[in-house]
């Protein structure tokens, strides 16, 4: 395989080296009764503390711990652009020493995030990036609290636990705590599964107070959640269903033959040093809509800028490249795709996630100047919703901190030609000044709430059943859009895509955008119930929010409110905002060249 | 569990105490009851170690509230802690062809409501085990007393077209989707007076109260189904209130006169005592009593209601025994009197300590004498003004509303809950479910919620909530928009719930 930045090899190689490199770490049971298996953990109550409860909120608890005070958080803030902060907090000093895939992964346990923090520990989103920055060298890369482990008080406690573990026991993942730790406790989950598979049935959900305990088995991986965060049990497992889908970019689906000829396969070497990949996704739980809306987003640009993009890697494609794709950070500036194939924006999800947490594809960084040379990769690399059995090989070309290029191909021992491809791009991108397009898009931000014409028949009609006194302009000052519109998220069905506003006042502060997706979530949920759904219009009021969706065969619109917002108000906004996106849909939206025609 | 023959795989309900059968080999001994008592040991056994083993596992995460529910590809297992470590689990199979739809809190709603039923009756569960510790007394008491709630529970809704025998072969049917949805188990529902009848009414509970001299004498008033008035607090009204539905209003010994139900019933127990192998001689130790047993209430000349459920009167007197509970809220054994008139019937409450030999005759003497003409008038008063089974309709409207905190609710008769469409009932069921989950998160102050949904249907589901007030309904008007909707909502609040239910 032939790479500058040879991140290529490992995986694969060591893919077909199945030998049990850790037996010691062997739970040694493999009991079918849950009893003795809680028996065996030695349960305490925790006893002796004064507070058993879980701390009602994870962030702080994290927060205080390391002295974190928050960082600026992603794109979908209007300023961020200024401070691409995200890309420069997840950077550390290049390893002089680490140069492959597997060893630089492996070495330092997960070399970076691409993220400034993991969800624990973001909060504020209003801190300067001056004092983000002061902070970078506290942030622990990957995983936290591997000290931690199941008989540890703080570990319980944690709102959100992930685990990957074998249909024999074996821990695979998890979120937090050191694996080979938690090899007891992994076998009771382990037990619990089976003891329910035993009697003839499948374990989805186990409910205790605010505690959801979600499995979802996979062949002979198990995956588990367990959480207080007030998420549905639904968007919990699509959680799962994409972290699986995660470990099949990085493994391909033939993990499952070890298994087959080995129980008792250890497949955490396999895995080793990609612990930022997966807490990158976690924490994109909680503030990326693709997660659980299952579609992606692009970034808003002049139509001639998307198209000349799209034509030249439309171009590429057809000179035998499967897949071309330039992003920034998560978002598509354009994508093309050889004939009759097509890519899920799951799979879009997780490979854009697997390049932006995987230090080693971007190792030479500069903060600006744009035009600076950077790495490139070339690394296969498996789309499970595409075909979970093979590698395709990706390269992969940082043009700078946020835009860069994926090209996919069936053949390994493509560099050369995707190289050249890359170099094509690269001068369309130059030429037509792509590139600063795209860096004033980032500052400039998305469609705001705020922008929204106000039909001034609408602000002077009195609201008819408005009894909070209030009239309707007033509403309308200093929260958000007009007539207390905060914020909306657009699915255009068809395309695949969504579009959301950028966050305004009052919904700031990172908790309170985790809040509102949460709200969004249910929502979600709510209207596409399985076998039921999808309903076609939801109202839901709380103390927190007005919400107000709709269900259609071409879009799918998500709205939120001021808790106290006129209904009649609202629904007018509504279609205000479905008229406000069809017109700037060639700006906000990858048109017609679609692959995505499944 | 899937080796398990066909038949049995629908319910399996089990009450297991979690400080018994500690040692290996004893775990036998946890189990106070299990349905279906035929099922082989250990099945029995993986269902309490199952359910041990996850309320053990979900502490180490929720050390405040253990595991609730289980919910798997084809069964959901509901638990509820009824005492300390006395756990109730409830194993239901899932099955959407056949309407096998459940919501999950409907089903612990059962749970609680045989408990409370069990503890009325008998008392605690932990009293009862550390009374006779080997268990064998509560193993008694409950296996006939929760297989006879079982059996019979669905009797009260006999009249309903939709009804059917509850066990069809061996076979349970537990009330679903269609029926849970726009009711709601554990609270009374109440009989709307005129001004005039209830200042009658009032006047009656005193007299009844007085009849008593100088004892404390509470009571409670039905008329039909539904409750006309009562001392009771709301937790010991809706205990009785159950009871009486089920086994002592009009309505109930009317079916249960009726029916060649008996024999069914009849031939199911005794199945069930024969297949306990040990339950025939714990039997003869203990002196079993049956409250829910089915045909055992009449109503004799003198309109008292007579039962020998609880056997005769000590001292040879050929007597019926007249039965005792328990009050929750007071904590006290009480008799327990009751008195039909056409469809009036009245419970009394007398302290049992305070009661000396003919004591209660006395009281009957009284209740006859001073109050009967006044019961016969009442009766006579809302029978002219009942609007029948479909006196609370409101037309255009499937609703129900329910206040927690008194306990009270009223619905749409069934009879027109059962014109909706399928589709219907189903998304409110599941926004009930969504609202359950809402309301378990937040305190119960602060609930403020609404959630109107379109189903793909066009059927408006609705569900308000604020503090106690609960209002759910399906709207089937398909020209509908959201606001008319609304309106809709709000003009019900206002005319039938004093407009508790604001729609903004």
């Amino acid at each position: 395989m032939t790479t500058s930045d040879s991140s290529s090899s490992s995986s694969s190689s060591s893919a077909n080296d199945f030998a049990d490199r850790n037996p010691s770490t062997d739970p040694g049971t493999n009991s079918d009764r849950v009893q003795s298996q809680l028996e065996s953990m030695n349960l305490s109550e925790p006893s002796g503390v004064s507070d058993g409860s879980p701390t009602d909120d994870d962030d702080e608890e994290v927060a205080s711990a390391n002295g974190i005070e928050g960082g600026e958080e992603i794109e979908a803030l209007p300023r961020a652009g200024e401070h691409p902060v995200e890309m420069e907090a997840g950077e550390e000093p290049p390893s002089p020493t680490s140069s492959g895939y597997d060893g630089e992964r492996g070495s330092s346990g997960g070399a970076s995030s691409t993220y400034k923090a993991d969800e624990d520990e973001i909060r504020e989103a209003n801190v300067d990036a001056d004092t983000a920055s002061q902070h970078e060298a506290a942030w622990l890369p990957g995983k936290r609290h591997v000290d931690e482990d199941d008989a540890s008080l703080s570990w319980r406690k944690r709102k959100k636990h992930f685990f990957i573990l074998s249909n024999s026991g074996k821990p695979i993942y998890s979120r937090y705590g050191d694996e080979h730790k938690l090899a007891g406790f992994s076998a009771t989950l382990q037990a619990i599964i089976s003891f329910v598979e035993n009697g003839g049935d499948r374990v989805n959900l186990v409910k205790a107070g605010k505690h959801q305990v979600v499995f979802l088995v996979k062949g002979p991986i198990y995956l588990v959640c367990i959480s207080c965060t007030d998420e549905t049990y639904e968007y919990l497992r699509g959680q799962l269903d994409l972290l699986y889908g995660q470990m099949i970019v990085i493994l391909t689906k033939s993990i499952d033959r070890c298994f087959e000829k080995n129980a008792k396969f250890d497949m955490t070497p396999l895995l080793g040093g990609t612990d930022a990949v997966f807490s990158s996704l976690v924490h994109s739980f909680s503030w990326n809509p693709a997660t659980f809306l299952h579609a992606y987003t692009c970034l808003p640009l002049p139509y001639a800028s998307r198209k000349a993009t799209g034509t030249v890697l439309q171009d590429v494609c057809a000179s035998g490249v499967l897949f071309a794709l330039l992003m920034c950070r998560h978002k598509v500036v354009s994508l093309a795709g050889a004939q009759k194939a097509s890519l899920h924006p799951d799979d879009l999800l997780l490979l854009s996630n697997f390049v932006m947490s995987s230090e080693s594809f971007r190792q030479v960084l500069n903060i600006l100047p744009i035009y600076k040379q950077t790495s490139e990769s070339f690394s296969p690399i498996c789309l499970p919703r595409y075909n979970p059995q093979a590698f395709l090989h990706a390269y992969v070309h940082f043009f700078d901190d946020d835009t860069y290029v994926i090209l996919l191909t069936t053949r390994s021992d493509a560099f050369y030609h995707l190289k050249d491809g890359r170099v094509r791009i690269e001068a369309v991108l130059v030429k037509s000044n792509i590139l600063t397009t795209v860096q004033r898009s980032i500052a400039e931000g998305g469609l705001r709430v705020e922008d929204l014409p106000i039909d001034r028949r609408l602000r002077q009609k009195p609201s008819s059943t408005n009894n909070q006194g209030q009239d309707s302009t007033e509403v309308s000052v200093g929260t958000g859009g007009p007539f207390g519109l905060w914020h909306f998220m657009y699915r255009s069905v068809y395309l695949d895509q969504y579009v959301s506003s950028e966050f305004s006042p009052p919904v700031t502060s990172h908790r309170q955008q985790k809040s509102l997706y949460r709200a969004y979530q249910k929502l979600y949920a709510s209207m596409h119930e399985k076998g039921l759904g999808p309903h076609k219009t939801q109202y839901r009021r709380d103390e927190n929010y007005t919400l107000l969706c709709w269900v259609t065969p071409d879009f799918e619109l998500y709205a939120a409110f001021d808790p106290l917002a006129d209904k009649a108000m609202a629904i007018k906004i509504c279609n205000q905002v479905c008229q406000r996106v069809k017109e700037v849909e060639n700006e906000v939206f990858l048109q017609g060249a679609s692959p995505f025609s499944w | 569990m899937a080796s398990m023959s066909s038949g049995d795989e629908s319910l399996r309900l089990c009450v297991f105490d979690l400080r018994r059968g500690q040692t290996e080999g004893q775990e036998l001994d946890k189990i106070l009851f299990f349905h279906p008592p035929e099922l082989d040991v250990s099945t029995q056994l993986s269902v309490t170690g199952l359910s041990e083993g996850l309320i053990t596992f979900t502490r180490l995460f929720s050390p405040e509230a253990a595991c609730e529910v289980i919910e798997a590809e084809r069964h959901s297992h509901v638990f509820f802690e009824a005492e300390t470590d006395i756990w109730m689990v409830m194993v239901v199979e899932k099955n959407k062809d056949t309407g096998a739809i459940w919501r999950i809190d409907a089903l612990r709603g059962m749970l609680k409501e045989v408990h409370s039923l069990f503890v009325m009756f008998h008392g605690s569960v932990r009293a009862l085990l550390e009374k006779e510790p080997t268990g064998g007394l509560t193993r008694a008491q409950l296996y006939p007393f929760i297989t006879d709630y079982l059996s019979t529970f669905q009797k009260r809704s006999r009249s309903e077209d939709w009804c059917c025998d509850l066990f069809v072969g061996k076979k349970l049917q537990l009330p679903n989707f269609r029926e849970t949805t726009l009711s709601e188990r554990g609270t009374v529902q109440m009989l709307t007076l005129a001004r005039d009848t209830a200042l009658e009414v009032q006047s009656l509970v005193q007299v009844l109260d007085s009849c008593a001299g100088n004892l404390q004498c509470l009571s409670m008033i039905l008329f039909q189904d539904l409750l006309v008035s009562t001392t009771l607090s709301p937790d010991d009204t809706v205990n009785l209130f159950t009871f009486a539905v089920m086994r002592l209003t009009s309505q109930a010994l009317l079916s249960s006169d009726a029916s060649s139900w008996s024999h069914l019933r009849k031939g199911t127990g005794s199945s069930e005592t024969s297949s306990r192998s040990t339950s025939g001689s714990i039997d003869s130790l203990h002196h079993v009593i049956r409250p829910l047993q089915n045909d055992k209430w009449k109503k004799g000349k003198d309109g008292f209601l007579v039962t020998d459920i609880w056997g005769l009167e000590t001292g040879g007197s050929p007597d019926p025994a007249i039965p005792i509970v328990w009050l929750q809220e007071t904590q006290e054994r009480v008799y327990l009197l009751a008195y039909q008139y056409k469809s009036l019937t009245l419970l009394l409450l007398l302290p049992e300590t305070d009661i000396v030999n003919g004591g209660l005759s006395a009281v009957k003497q009284q209740v006859i004498e001073q109050a009967s003409l006044r019961i016969m008038k009442i009766e006579e008063k809302i029978s002219r003004g009942w609007g029948g089974e479909n006196a609370y309709h409101v037309k255009g409207y499937r609703y129900l509303v329910v206040d927690t905190d008194l306990e009270v609710s009223r619905a749409s008769p069934s009879g027109k809950v059962a014109t909706l469409a399928k589709e219907s009932l189903l998304a409110l069921n599941k926004l009930r479910e969504e609202v359950d989950l809402e309301k378990s998160r937040a305190k119960r102050q602060e609930r403020d919620l609404e959630i109107c949904i379109r189903a793909k249907n066009n059927a408006w589901v609705i569900a308000r909530v604020s503090r106690d007030k609960e209002l759910y309904m399906a709207l089937e008007k398909a020209s509908d928009t959201l606001l008319d909707a609304t309106d809709a909502v709000g003009r019900f609040s206002n005319r039938y719930c004093s407009g508790a239910f604001l729609m903004d």
